[in-house]
């Protein structure tokens, strides 16, 4: 199949989800992430950013609206099969199996394609090298950044056209928190197109091609990464108007 | 952890309603205990094979409950049914006056076969669609209850009351082994059990659909996050505890006897098994089982057998206070 190039790779529209009946939590989103773009979600606690990421690859039943991958109608349809269609996922919490050794971690990233696991790995240890030494350790002994990396590693296994990041920095010291962002911007640099929902607003819409800004469930701003860096509203609500000293 | 504690609770349950009050169920052993004959060093010796052969029979049974609770967090009171189905087809196919008359073994096989049938057939009909409407833990383990009292009475009504024996290898001449002494029959069943235990730890270690298996009860949402089809992992691992049952009823229907209530009274040895070897680990069910067959039979070295199962129930008391996550069970690195 030709993929339509101005098609968007991920369009979710007017997205309503939530936890427990009766009780939406996010109402009426909408986000696009263009081919090879970098965009980011930001948004206060409870706004809805982990929700819109379950939601849009199908861990979560959308209520109304719809997910299209490359214009293709994918709503509700269950994870393993978006994985198939190139989307990546690396949750916030409990993003690596623990009781697993790093490399059963990277096969079973590589579960739909076994036959490229060895070239992948090649690949993915070049990019993550503190996985190489560790391949034969159970992912439950590793640090909070090393799992983070091996989460990216392990989501990057299939080679997909699109990465969803739930709050890759969260728990993180700042010196791994730096790494991590400093990964997905060579990630997406090497033709990936991220969608990252970040608590650290200001350093994800640093490197964010592209912002969207969520509150209570909905589309509050949108805009460049930079653009909302230096919005007035978004400093004041999210920022913190330290920002404006820089 | 919440899973945990509901598991202990439905022990707890197990034995108060269960067959821990029927005490007529007794373990394969000799019952010669109390001989004068061989000194107390040869007793023992023969008790604790007597255990281990028991164990893997207890392990064999046991790994499919520890699979899937591990996976689906299901605590299946009708595990003993699945045992019990096993043994009765087998008894249908080789001994039962209207059956075909089959050999044992072939009768076996296809005793396993129909167990990992009925194991794809209840996933399929009865926990696939639960699970798809959300059907709470609570509930779901209730819902197990009455399909075990379900299976348990159909087979009943099917297969009678009476104990039944395998045509083949019923009666056997004892092999000595230096002290101890063993059947052919029962050395083959404890072989057999043994390498069916290997080839389990074989399939979940080496295999694609083993480290799946695993993956899945680590992480469900992570597992379809990888591309696993997490429904497809949870039909093979129905498919496989209810072979893995059947089969463990053949062989327990073997060294013993068959009735229509044998699985359902190796229940409470099956759950004390898994909880000792640590939840949801499969080797820790099986580690669990053998401990818990050895120390049911060794305990008859000093103490009638009627209350073997009661030394059983009290070691893991004892290693759970010592060792609350069970033998195998992991505590993870937290942060």
């Amino acid at each position: 199949m030709a993929k339509n190039v101005n098609e968007p790779v991920l369009l979710a529209d007017d997205l309503v989800a939530g936890y427990l009946p009766g009780v939406d939590v996010l109402r009426g989103c909408s986000v696009e992430v263009g081919r090879g773009e970098l965009v980011g979600v930001i948004g206060p606690n409870g706004a809805g950013k982990s929700t819109l990421a379950k939601a849009v690859f199908g861990l979560l039943k959308v209520r109304t609206g719809t997910v299209r991958l490359d214009g293709r109608d994918v709503t509700n349809r269950p994870a393993h099969e978006l994985v198939r269609r190139g989307v990546g996922y690396v949750p916030q919490l409990q993003n690596v199996f623990p009781a697993l050794t790093v490399e059963e971690n990277l096969r079973m990233g590589a579960y739909l394609k076994p036959r490229s696991f060895a070239r992948r790995t090649a690949e993915l240890e070049e990019f993550f090298p503190v996985l190489r030494a560790r391949r034969s350790q159970k992912a439950g002994s590793m640090s909070g950044g090393e799992r983070q990396l091996l989460a990216m590693a392990r989501a990057l296994m299939t080679e997909p056209q699109l990465l969803l990041l739930d709050e890759p920095s969260a728990g993180l010291s700042p010196l791994f928190q730096d790494q991590v962002f400093e990964r997905v911007k060579e990630i997406n640099a090497a033709g990936v197109a991220v969608l990252m929902v970040e608590q650290n607003a200001r350093r994800c819409l640093q490197i964010c091609i592209r912002g969207y800004v969520l509150d209570l469930g909905r589309n509050a701003h949108t805009g460049t990464g930079a653009q909302l860096l230096h919005d007035e509203k978004v400093i004041e609500c999210y920022l913190g108007t330290l920002a404006r000293a820089r | 952890m919440g899973h945990q504690r509901l598991f202990t609770a439905a022990l707890a349950l197990v034995l108060t309603v269960g067959p821990a009050a029927s005490a007529g169920a007794t373990a394969p052993g000799r019952g010669e205990a109390g001989d004068a004959g061989p000194g107390f060093g040869a007793r023992a010796l023969q008790a604790l094979l007597d255990g281990v052969q028991f164990g893997v029979i207890i392990a064999i049974t046991a790994v499919g409950l520890s699979l899937i609770f591990g996976t689906i967090h299901l605590i299946n009171f009708a595990h003993g049914e699945l045992v019990t189905i096993g043994a009765v087809s087998a008894f249908f196919l080789n001994a039962s006056a209207s059956g075909p008359g089959w050999h044992l073994i072939p009768a076996a096989l296809a005793a396993v076969l129909l167990g990992g049938l009925v194991g794809a057939a209840v996933d399929l009909g009865v926990w696939r669609p639960l699970r798809r409407r959300g059907t709470g833990l609570i509930n779901l383990f209730i819902v197990t209850i009455g399909l075990s009292l379900l299976l348990r009475h159909v087979v009943l009504v099917l297969y009678g009351t009476r104990p039944g024996s395998y045509v083949q290898y019923d009666i056997q001449q004892t092999i000595e082994l230096g002290p101890v002494g063993i059947t052919p029959r029962d050395l083959t069943v404890t072989v057999l059990s043994v390498l069916t235990l290997l080839g389990v730890a074989l399939l979940l270690q080496r295999t694609r659909t083993g480290t799946a298996i695993r993956a899945v009860a680590g992480n469900r949402d992570l597992a379809a996050a990888s591309g696993i089809d997490v429904q497809r992992v949870v039909l093979v691992v129905w498919i496989l505890a209810g072979a893995l049952a059947a089969l463990g009823g053949v062989f327990f229907g073997l060294v013993e006897i068959v009735t229509w209530d044998m699985g359902y009274k190796l229940l409470l040895l099956m759950f004390a098994g898994v909880i000792l070897g640590g939840l949801g680990s499969a080797y820790g069910a099986m580690a669990g089982s053998l401990v818990i067959g050895v120390v049911a039979q060794m305990s008859t070295l000093w103490f009638p057998v009627d209350l073997q199962y009661a030394w059983a129930l009290l070691a893991l008391v004892l290693v759970l206070l010592v060792r609350p996550q069970g033998i195998l069970g992991r505590r993870e690195r937290v942060g």
